[in-house]
This record gives structure tokens, sequence and C-alpha cells, in this order.
């Protein structure tokens, strides 16, 4: 996500209705195409109306085909949403089989495609499978028959050497040192 | 920030003078558009948030190529009158008819036909179906169960949801826009009788079936309809069904007598265990296991099979009432 995309609208892949589940609903209601008849920033519009707009609406008799003529205009392509969202496009000196593209486009998505940040490339309403965590999950068979209290279980995990116990340590290594030192001062003298 | 854009106009002018002997003016933005957008943003914010307008009163509104498209957009076949009269409210057409009255228009002609008959036809028919469908889909729910689920999907937040995404907004003929759930709801019951009377009540069954019931993918049935004493409810299932008597007994605790504490609770009956669940105390975890054990008894768990939303029921199961 670059900076330019802080204010873009965010959201998930969604379809609108459980469109699908029953039966599929082209969700584009409405189109309205809007040019102007004589200038030529126009003319791929104009090329689209006279070719390929009648069999168009005849292929899809689900979307209302408006057009409007209107001078020294830009031609702009208009789609209506059935969720209510509206989305405008430039089409300036756009061909016609440019036109043919960005409205099939229109005619397959459910608002502008353009105008929204995926999170992620999926969604789901149930993050979680196994359901929330309890102290009674996953418990390891040794505690399942444990009598409290007790002494075992009692006990911290790690306890530290105590100073005395360190002291007491140091001295029978020092005993055993000076033992060894002892035995070879005996062993030469028996030689000897 | 004009008079740096003028300079540098003037700057490029003389430029272009230099080069070569064609003058060229360079065009601006003219002097008249900035006081002019001004002014009508003065105006516009002296008027206040404004209602949003009517579709069906801009320049580019066919209502009946809208019509004819509705029907085509749902894959249906209705009669165009019969559809017209769906979408329009009983008090548009009253308002209407006064209007006519007005006019001077004669009184057989002033008849202006309204939804609401064709509303209660297809509630019935919405209503007989919808039953039959959770019947079938769920044939170990108790009769409450089903119908609290009957009426979720038949509420008027449901229905102005599916209506509104059909687009029936910007068609519905209203003495008010936008039109209120209500109004939403009616004429998608409405839309529902002109499809059973212009095309078979099987073809208004499908609908109902691909637009209503539907609403239940994905939700959790335990949203719709909890029961409001799961316990007593579970004993009362047993004894019906002969399972034995429902008894809650301690699986496990910890943290007694402290704020984090948690106790498991499961309910067996006839030395079978129904259910289990946890909480804070002993009642909330009784309570939890109560529900556990009939979502498992009505099979209404998360982990259920998936509805499914392509069968077709007879329509002589589907009792009309």
């Amino acid at each position: 996500m670059s900076n330019s995309h802080l204010f873009l609208k965010s959201g998930f892949p969604r379809a609108p209705l459980q469109n699908g589940v029953g039966r599929y609903v082209c969700q584009l209601q409405r189109i309205t195409l809007k040019f102007c008849k004589n200038n030529g920033s126009s003319r791929g519009m104009r090329d689209f109306i006279e070719n390929h707009l009648v069999d168009f609406a005849k292929e899809n008799p689900g979307i209302v085909v408006y057009v409007k003529p209107r001078r020294h205009r830009t031609p702009v392509l208009v789609g209506e949403y059935l969720n209510g969202e509206r989305e405008w496009m430039s089409c300036r000196n756009n061909t016609q089989e440019e036109i043919s593209k960005w409205v099939d486009l229109l005619k397959t998505q459910n608002g502008s495609s353009s105008s929204l940040r995926l999170r992620k490339m999926w969604h789901t309403d149930v993050p979680s499978i196994q359901g929330p965590w309890t102290p009674f999950l996953l418990r390891s068979p040794e505690s399942q028959g444990q009598v409290y209290p007790s002494e075992e279980a009692s006990k911290p995990l790690e306890t530290p050497q105590t100073a005395t116990e360190k002291l007491i340590e140091l001295f029978r290594q020092q005993q055993l040192e000076a033992g060894e030192e002892a035995h070879e001062v005996l062993n030469k003298k028996r030689a000897e | 920030m004009s008079f740096l854009r003028s300079a540098a106009g003037f700057l490029a002018r003389v430029k272009v003078l230099e080069g070569a002997t064609t003058v060229q003016t360079r065009r601006h933005i003219k002097r008249w558009v900035s006081p002019t957008l001004r002014e009508l943003a003065h105006r516009q914010k002296k008027l206040g948030p404004q209602k949003p307008e009517a579709r069906s009163g801009f320049l580019e509104w066919n209502q009946r190529s809208e019509l004819f498209a509705f029907g085509k957009r749902l894959g249906e076949s209705f009669e165009l009158s019969q559809l017209q009269r769906a979408f329009t409210e009983k008090s548009f057409a009253r308002r209407e008819e006064e209007r006519r009255r007005k006019l001077g228009i004669e009184e057989t002609d002033l008849q202006v036909p309204d939804n609401s008959d064709l509303a209660e036809k297809g509630h019935h028919i919405a209503r007989a179906y919808v039953n039959a469908f959770l019947q079938h889909q769920l044939p170990k729910v108790p009769k409450e169960g089903l119908q609290a689920i009957a009426a979720y999907l038949l509420s008027t937040e449901t229905l102005a949801h599916v209506s509104s995404h059909l687009g029936s907004k910007d068609l519905i003929q209203s003495t008010e826009y936008p039109p209120t759930a209500e109004s939403l709801a009616q004429s998608l019951q409405a839309v529902i009788g002109a499809l059973a009377d212009s095309s078979g009540v099987e073809r208004a069954f499908l609908f109902v079936r691909d637009f209503i019931c539907t609403q239940l993918n994905q939700k959790d049935l335990l949203d719709v309809w909890t029961p409001q004493d799961p316990l007593q409810l579970l004993e009362k299932i047993c004894k019906e069904r002969k399972l034995g008597e429902a008894e809650p007994r301690l699986l496990g605790d910890c943290g007694r007598n402290t704020v984090l504490a948690a106790y498991q609770v499961g309910i067996y009956a006839n030395r079978q265990l129904l259910g289990k669940g946890f909480g804070e105390d002993l009642k909330t975890a009784t309570e939890t296991a109560a529900i556990d054990g009939l979502q498992s008894i009505f099979d209404t768990h998360d982990n259920r099979r998936p509805f499914d939303f392509a069968i077709k029921l007879e329509t002589k199961n589907v009792r009309l009432g």
C-alpha cells in the first residue's frame, strides 16, 4: 500500500445478497452513455452506439441503457449498480473496442473495483474453527487423575541454587581435591 | 496564485513571440468561474443538507424499460401491469387519485391500483414456502425454533434488505423518497404475488427460495433463535424423545474462588454425554452445556451440513394457508 492509497476505501471481496447461491443476478442495473454528436473526442462512443449498442441491449435485457447526447462535452459512461453504487468513467478519445471492453467490465462488477483496496483476497465470517480457548482444552492425560493438594504439583518448576548449597558444594570439591593430593603423598612415601 | 499563472502565461507568450512570428494566445480558466462556483457553494451551504433526489425524477428514466429490465434481470417474466401495480404504494395511489380528481377526470378513470392485495398474497406464499423449506432442511428442530427462524426470514428488515438489493428502491412509487423499510418489504411481497399471478405459483416458490431462503446461508442459527431456558427445554426434549433424564455434571474446574474461575459442565442422559459447555460460574456453564446439547440433538451445530438451496419442494408439500 503506497501513500496515495491511504484514503482509499478498503474492504473484502464480497458478493451482495448471497448472489449466486440461489441464482445469479447481474449487478449492473443501468448504464448511461453520454456523448457529443460532433466532437472528435466522442468518435469512438458514436461508433460504439452505431455498431454494438443494440446487440449489447439485446444480449442483456436486464440492463437498462440510456443514451444522452450533449453538446461539446467529453463522452462518459455511468454505471449504476444494484447495491446503490454509481460509477462514472470518462471515455475521451477511446475507440469503440476500448469502450466495448469498459462496458464489459462494468457489467461484471458490483461497484467501482479500482476504488476499493482489498485488504485480503479472501474473507470468512468464522475465523476460528475450534472455538474459544478454555483451560480444559488439550489437557495432558496426567492431569486427569491428579488429586489436590499434591506435593509434586505444588513445587515450582525451577528453583535456583541457594548460597548455602553453593558453599557446601565448594567445600566438598576442596575436600576431594585435597584428598587426591594426600593420596599422592601417601603413595610416594610407600614407594620409598 | 492567479497572478503567478498569468505571469507564467505572459512569459510563455514572450517566448513564443521571440521564436515564431505567429501570435498564439494561451487559454486560461475564465475570471468568472471562481466567483460563480463560490457563490453556488455559498447558496448550497445556506440551504443546508438536502434530501436525496428520486432517481425516477431524472431526465434519463423510462419506467417501462426499468420494469421490463427488473423482470429480465431476475430471470422471470412478469406482466408489466401487474409489476407496476406491485410497486405502487397505497398512499401514493390515494394521492394520485386526489390529484386526478382535482384535474376534473371522470370518476371511472380515477382508480389507481395499489399493491396491498398483491402484498397480502405474496406474504402468504412466502410464509408457506419458508415454513416448508425449514421443515425440510431442519427436520429435528422443534416448532418454536422453526417459527423463530421463519420470523427472522420474513421480518421487515430482512425483506427490506433483499428488496433494496433487487433494485426496487428506485422503482417504488411512494410518497417519500427514499422509501421506508416497510414499503420496501411490502413491495417485495407484492412482487412475489405479481409473479404468482403472471407465471404461476411454482415460479413464485422458486423466487422465495432463491432470494429469501438464501439469507440463511452462513448464518449462525444460534443468533436467530436461542431458547430462553435451555436446560428446561433439554429436559422436556429428553422426556419426549425418551433419551433418559438429563443431568448436569461437573467435568472440570479451575481457579475456584478467584476472578478467573472457569467451570466445565457436561450434560448426561442415560450415561450418554449430550453436550458440554463452560462458563465463569456453574449456572452459565450449565446453560451453555444445555445449548450445546440442544444443538447436537437438533442438528444445528456450526459444522452441520450446509443448507441445500437447489432443492425443489413439491407444491403439494407446501401448505398455502
